[in-house]
């Protein structure tokens, strides 16, 4: 009889709902809607790479010093400078970075003595073509832009 | 695809370095007069340290168990040395397989951990051949090496321990060494078809990769 | 097997390598009388990258982010075994701070990756709803790695002679988080799981691999313990500080699948008791020892082995004093366990295959590297 009546009024099925809905709960929703809500990753995150700008003179604060070629482990990165004939230093001609060899390992920027190469929180790096993978120094110091789409 | 990072750095300092360096495992030799001086070194190795001894310092190992084989072989085993506390023997082409069984029968050496190989083209002697092996019994980890010459066929451990038999593969399909008497004697991580064994010295990166762009795609260089 | 049977033929079927169940690009040539495998045969080789040639064209720093590729889903241990290896060849120990540190994110590693081999090998089985938790627990060690060094799967986390990075500000609240976290899920997959009947018929007595067998295949690892071999490399020869913690090795008697789930959770657990202690006793300190600028070991030749998740992982480096190794040889615990399969599938039904290949634990980059 009290089984019947369990039946009759949907207990069970109720009691099923009951979990599913619980965890309808926003502070338990895991998934993610991505390109409308861009994950938040870490502050170490090693993802695009950049050449930083001195934001006082908007200089390079590369001194084309050739190290993070040295440590790349997959060689990608070609540091073109020229020597400049007044002070004597080297001036930063062009950079260029092959991501679509890029493991992500970060020696490169271990190795940068003055903090000029940075590996990024910007992980979009998709693109059209393979030549869009290499970055030359323009890309690399303004960043890349990838589409951002409206919802 | 993977160029060697620094384009003349490798090639250039790999045979400088191995004419000064005699190959580990002579260390019982007295030092060479006078190293020859490596070639110039490249650009890499900038600050120049000074020249580090030629020969692995090894340290003789004396215990027990080196008394016991040298009882049990007596000159097939050439050496007993350790380097950085680890301990090894240096044993003739034909008796590492008796010494795998008896250090199996004998003295707890059950569990063979790897079988590998190391290329010295400029040796005479042109591979070693090593058999890493631990006792549970002991906690103990040795190493027994052979010197083979290019074409030499050695015995193969499959019958004294079973997991020779993958680890004997790799070594073939790598360095080219067949072993005599092993089951099922074919390469076992890169295809049938392939010509040459990848892990020899002469063997480039580069060369392959060129080899088969020049046959797949026919263009000069993949780089 | 050759030769054909009276009244049977046999079948020669083939698995893989884009199957499933077979966690990669395994390919599995098993011969069939009926139901019944008479013989495997595993082809490999399929995501062969060259890695030992690799790390003689590399220097030695240089080389350290590849040996991540191997078995990628426990990085972190791979890395470990490497700077160990030329640590000892550069006769340099890692400063304490670096040592603990090292040993949480180990064992961290160590849980992510049982928990993938749980869950993906339940989805093998059928239990399908296991692998959705486990991966929600492996996002909390992937969050922890991400935060410290900035990558996830392939974290390349150790330089050699220490540390690239301090630990982040929280580091020891969320690692003791996520222990406090994870125990009682870990009660949740086993009340899921243990019990289960059919869990527990698809896994009793399929794949038996006795000591002797194991010691004779060369098998280590989560499959060694659990014939009852009570051997782990953390207590052997201990590494890395591993001989501070309290933790115990567990083992089982029976050799089966099933024992060695069982020893996989146990070991999830043993990982929280030492990421619980190393945490309590972060020593501070530096985290890189000297190593010069130019890493160029003496003449020499090191093996070093670790405990990696999937059994004894060793490097054998020969080093000619220059300043790219000579020969790098990686002893790769997936690849000599995988010989054992043979031995334990043949006689059992093919089903029972696809739990035996799981119940290994292989990842097919270490397997092939």
């Amino acid at each position: 009889m009290r089984k019947l009546l369990r039946r009759i009024l949907l207990v069970d099925f109720l009691e099923g709902l009951r979990v599913t809905f619980r965890h309808q709960h926003p502070k338990k929703i895991v998934t993610m809607q991505y390109p409308a809500e861009r994950p938040k990753v870490a502050e170490r995150y090693r993802g695009a790479p950049r050449l930083n700008i001195n934001p006082e003179n908007g200089q390079t604060l590369c001194i084309a010093c050739d190290l993070c070629a040295l440590a790349c482990p997959e060689a990608l990165i070609v540091v073109g400078w020229e020597r400049n004939p007044e002070t004597k230093r080297k001036d930063l001609i062009n950079f260029t970075y092959d991501t679509s060899r890029c493991m992500f390992c970060g020696l490169c920027e271990d190795a940068c003595p003055v903090d000029a190469l940075e590996l990024t929180q910007d992980f979009e790096l998709a693109s059209y073509s393979r030549e869009g993978a290499i970055f030359d120094r323009q890309v690399l110091e303004e960043g890349i832009q990838p589409t951002r789409y409206k919802f | 695809m993977a160029d060697d990072p620094k384009p003349d750095a490798p090639e250039a300092s790999k045979p400088g370095s191995e004419a000064a360096a005699t190959p580990p495992g002579e260390a019982a030799a007295p030092p060479p007069p006078a190293p020859p001086k490596p070639a110039p070194k490249p650009a890499a190795a900038a600050p120049k340290p000074p020249p580090p001894p030629a020969v692995m310092q090894t340290a003789p190992w004396e215990s027990e168990l080196t008394a016991s084989l040298k009882e049990e072989f007596g000159d097939a085993i050439t050496e007993f040395s350790s380097y950085l506390g680890q301990n090894f023997l240096v044993a003739r082409p034909g008796a590492a397989i008796p010494i795998l069984q008896s250090l199996k029968d004998n003295h707890g050496f059950d569990y063979l951990v790897d079988i590998t190989a190391v290329h010295w083209p400029k040796r005479d002697e042109q591979f070693d051949l090593i058999y890493v092996v631990y006792s549970f019994a002991r906690n103990e980890r040795i190493r027994i090496k052979v010197k083979l010459k290019e074409g030499d066929r050695p015995e193969t451990a499959v019958d004294v321990h079973l997991t020779a038999d993958w680890l004997e593969r790799e070594v073939f399909d790598m360095f080219g060494i067949e072993f005599e008497g092993h089951p099922n004697m074919k390469r076992i991580l890169m295809p049938d078809e392939w010509q040459g064994h990848p892990l020899r010295k002469e063997v480039s990166i580069l060369g392959m990769d060129n080899n088969w762009v020049q046959q797949n795609l026919g263009i000069e260089s993949g780089q | 097997m050759s030769g054909t049977f009276l009244d049977s033929t046999e079948l020669v079927l083939n698995m893989g390598p884009q199957h499933p169940s077979t966690h990669g690009v395994l390919r599995v040539i098993v011969k069939l009388d009926g139901e019944k495998v008479t013989g495997t045969e595993c082809v490999i080789g399929y995501l062969h990258r060259g890695v030992e040639k690799i790390g003689e064209n590399r220097t030695y720093a240089m080389f350290a982010p590849y040996v991540d590729r191997m078995d990628y889903v426990a990085a972190v241990s791979n890395g470990l075994g490497y700077c160990l290896a030329v640590e000892k060849l550069l006769n340099v120990e890692a400063p304490p701070r670096a040592q603990v540190v090292r040993v949480i994110l180990t064992e961290l590693n160590r849980i992510a990756s049982h928990l993938l081999w749980l869950g993906t090998h339940a989805l093998d089985i059928g239990a399908i709803t296991p692998l959705f938790y486990c991966m929600r627990e492996r996002e909390a060690t992937l969050n922890i790695f991400e935060k410290y060094c900035g990558a996830r799967l392939t974290t390349h986390a150790f330089r050699i002679g220490g540390l690239q990075y301090e630990t982040y500000e929280g580091f020891e609240q969320e690692c003791l988080a996520f222990c406090d976290m994870f125990l009682p899920k870990c009660d949740e997959y086993e009340e899921l799981l243990t019990g289960n009947r059919i869990w527990v018929q698809r896994l009793r007595n399929v794949g038996v691999l006795n000591a002797e067998d194991c010691k004779a295949y060369g098998v280590t690892g989560p499959l060694l313990r659990a014939a009852g071999v009570k051997w782990d490399l953390r207590k052997a020869q201990p590494y890395s500080g591993y001989d501070k913690y309290d933790f115990e090795i567990p083992t089982c008697e029976n050799g089966d699948s099933f024992d060695r789930y069982i020893i996989r959770m146990r070991e999830m657990r043993q990982s929280v008791r030492i990421i619980r202690q190393a945490v309590a006793d972060i020593p501070a300190g530096p985290i890189m020892a000297k190593v010069p600028k130019v890493i160029k070991p003496p003449v020499g030749e090191v093996y070093v082995s670790i405990e990696a998740p999937k059994g004894e992982l060793g490097y054998y480096i020969v080093s000619d004093g220059s300043t790219q190794p000579y020969r790098v040889r990686v002893r790769p615990p997936s690849f000599v366990n995988l010989q054992s399969l043979d031995k334990m599938a043949r006689g059992s039904l093919v089903a029972d295959l696809v739990a035996v290949i799981g119940t290994i634990d292989i990842v097919l980059g270490e397997v092939d590297r």
